[in-house]
């Protein structure tokens, strides 16, 4: 009986408060999309870089490697002497989470690129950057498009603890519902951040497979 | 062999680290020749075909590419130029057949169209159907890939091919196929190629020249017939037992063909008195487009005058240029005849061979 009452509350929350959570979710979405877009920016180039030369590979790759095990709230306690609290501190925060899956997997991508090929590609007269983008990049791609993907459902979920640091987003939904005991907005929160992360993973997955065709890269698995 | 030089190696060393991987190496490789270097496992062949399109720089020497410095040229420049068929095939994964064939002219950013058609003209030269092109290249058994490795490289239509153990990868059967095919192709575009093999065999078959090399350096070089005659005892063993033997049966009859013959186009008027025709007793008859007619008797011409078409007599059997010197032997044996006329497959007179050209060729 009582487990009944919590889905109808659950239930009205969503129906009633759609505005409040739309909102939620879309600083939400806007949080994690510049955080994407300045991680995509920047690991992709410094993994290309990193795999040309090998004396950085190692050093860049553990340094991200520690950066990535310090807890979130750790994290926050040092941005929020640097910069204070809003938008600005999450996003480096949720920046320096996604890139070292991106930054590993554009190291390693275009490290497994095979060298027969690539040696065929010289042969022929490509340049460096025709090396680059012809065909080192698109047969790097699945590798770096994982590397990615996983960068971004996870920032849509780290992205939770941003509300911890003043910027709004799904956790503040998550937060209030459990200062104000209110039970149905805390598990509609909850739920609506599983399925939101879910759809974003599925919605991801579906744009690598859509990429891959048309370079022809499914042929290569 | 009179061209001009194409490709010269003038003591040309390279070190990794202390080993001296090939040492000392020099040779020079003519226009329209196909010069073949060929050795164990590990002796530096592909090590030499690369320091040529300088995919590995030379520790010391000379390279010239067509009478230039390798390193006074630009090296993106210089592998346009140069057609290269890799060891292993290395096709593009992610590209359609169609656009490994066109990646070089893609390179040099070529209009789409000319690299379609390009494509398009090429995977029929080597003998594969245009619905491949929309393939991908694991799509494609391992000859068909050699096929289109060898397509790729003629793309830029370079003067110079480089060709590591191009035939590698395929059964005995396909491979002297691919062959034949090779050797039809080069009787009309005459490229300059140099050709890394380790099969003796193949050797014989494709090299107008033959270098021998050993522990990075180049032991003898010469036709077929001066290496089967070689004394040097690393050469025998090399070479292995009979060679003269599987020499004759794997050197094409190209090698011994004559090519300078009084040939006349039908319907053509004929002066038996005409220069080219001196110590001739016939003439060979084609068509506009070089197809063989026959010959006519030049002894039985009094003066200029038209070819009588009822007098073309059609030509005795004839041998493919791929076919060997065994065969061709054992054929005018047979038909007791001094020669014999080499036809292509599509028809094309393309001259004769005789006994005497092929004792010459024996003979050295
Ligand atoms: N990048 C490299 N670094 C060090 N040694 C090398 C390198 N490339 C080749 N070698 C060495 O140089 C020697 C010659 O190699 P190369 O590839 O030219 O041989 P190959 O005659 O083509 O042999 P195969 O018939 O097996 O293809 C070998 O002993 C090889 O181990
Ligand atoms: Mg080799």
């Amino acid at each position: 009986m009582k487990s009944d009452f919590l889905w109808v509350k659950v239930w009205n929350y969503i129906v009633s408060k759609s505005d409040f959570w739309l909102s939620a979710l879309g600083s939400h979405v806007q949080l994690v999309l510049w955080a994407s877009i300045i991680v995509i920016v920047l690991g992709v180039p410094i993994g290309i870089f990193i795999s040309r030369h090998k004396k950085l590979r190692d050093p860049v790759l553990s340094v991200i490697g520690v950066l990535y095990t310090i807890p979130i709230l750790g994290l926050f306690g040092f941005l929020i002497p640097l910069m204070g609290i809003g938008l600005k501190p999450a996003l480096i925060a949720l920046t320096i989470y996604g890139l070292l899956p991106v930054i590993r997997n554009s190291c390693v991508g275009i490290e497994n690129v095979s060298p027969s090929v690539k040696e065929a590609a010289l042969g022929m007269g490509a340049n460096r950057t025709q090396l680059l983008f012809k065909v080192e990049l698109p047969l790097a791609f699945p590798v770096i498009f994982a590397g990615i993907r996983t960068a971004i459902v996870m920032n849509f979920s780290v992205a939770t603890y941003a509300v911890f640091i003043g910027a709004a987003g799904m956790g503040t939904i998550i937060l209030v519902g459990m200062r104000t005991f209110n039970d149905g907005m805390l598990v509609a929160g909850t739920i609506l951040l599983a399925v939101t992360t879910v759809l974003l993973d599925r919605l991801l997955g579906w744009l690598e497979k859509m990429v891959q065709r048309k370079y022809g890269m499914e042929n290569l698995k | 062999m009179t061209g001009r030089v194409e490709v010269e190696l003038q003591n040309v060393s390279k070190f990794y680290g202390e080993d001296k991987v090939v040492d000392e190496v020099s040779f020079q490789v003519k226009q329209g020749e196909i010069f073949v270097l060929i050795g164990p496992s590990g002796c530096g062949k592909t090590t030499t075909l690369k320091m040529i399109n300088q995919l590995v720089p030379h520790t010391s020497g000379s390279i010239f590419v067509r009478g230039k410095d390798v390193t006074e040229l630009d090296t993106v420049e210089l592998r346009r130029s140069i057609g290269y068929v890799i060891q292993y095939i290395g096709l593009l994964p992610h590209l359609t057949i169609q656009d490994n064939i066109a990646f070089v002219l893609q390179l040099k950013k070529c209009p789409k169209k000319k690299q379609r058609e390009r494509a398009m003209e090429l995977i029929e030269t080597v003998g594969l159907p245009l619905s491949y092109l929309e393939r991908y290249p694991r799509e494609l058994s391992g000859g068909q890939q050699q096929r289109v490795g060898v397509a790729r490289a003629l793309a830029a239509d370079p003067e110079i091919l480089l060709m590591d153990e191009p035939f590698g990868a395929v059964d005995p059967v396909t491979r002297e196929q691919l062959q034949n095919e090779l050797l039809r192709l080069q009787e009309t575009i005459r490229k300059t190629i140099v050709f890394v093999t380790h099969d003796i065999q193949e050797a014989f078959k494709m090299g107008d020249r033959i270098g021998i090399m050993r522990g990075g350096k180049l032991v003898t070089i010469g036709t077929a017939m001066d290496i089967v005659k070689e004394r040097d005892d690393f050469v025998r063993s090399f070479i292995g037992q009979g060679a003269v033997f599987s020499a004759l049966d794997t050197i094409p009859v190209t090698r011994a063909l004559i090519r300078d013959l009084p040939v006349v186009k039908k319907e053509a008027l004929v002066d038996p008195a005409q220069p080219a025709f001196k110590g001739w007793d016939y003439a060979f008859v084609v068509d506009d487009r070089g197809q063989s007619l026959g010959y006519i008797s030049l002894a039985e011409m009094e003066g200029p005058q038209k070819i009588d078409p009822d007098k073309v007599e059609p030509l005795p059997s004839s041998c493919l240029p791929g076919d060997s010197l065994k065969k061709a032997l054992e054929e005018m044996l047979w038909g007791s005849r001094a020669w014999l006329p080499v036809v292509s497959e599509e028809g094309s007179f393309l001259g004769i061979v005789s006994f005497q050209s092929c004792a010459s060729l024996l003979a050295g």
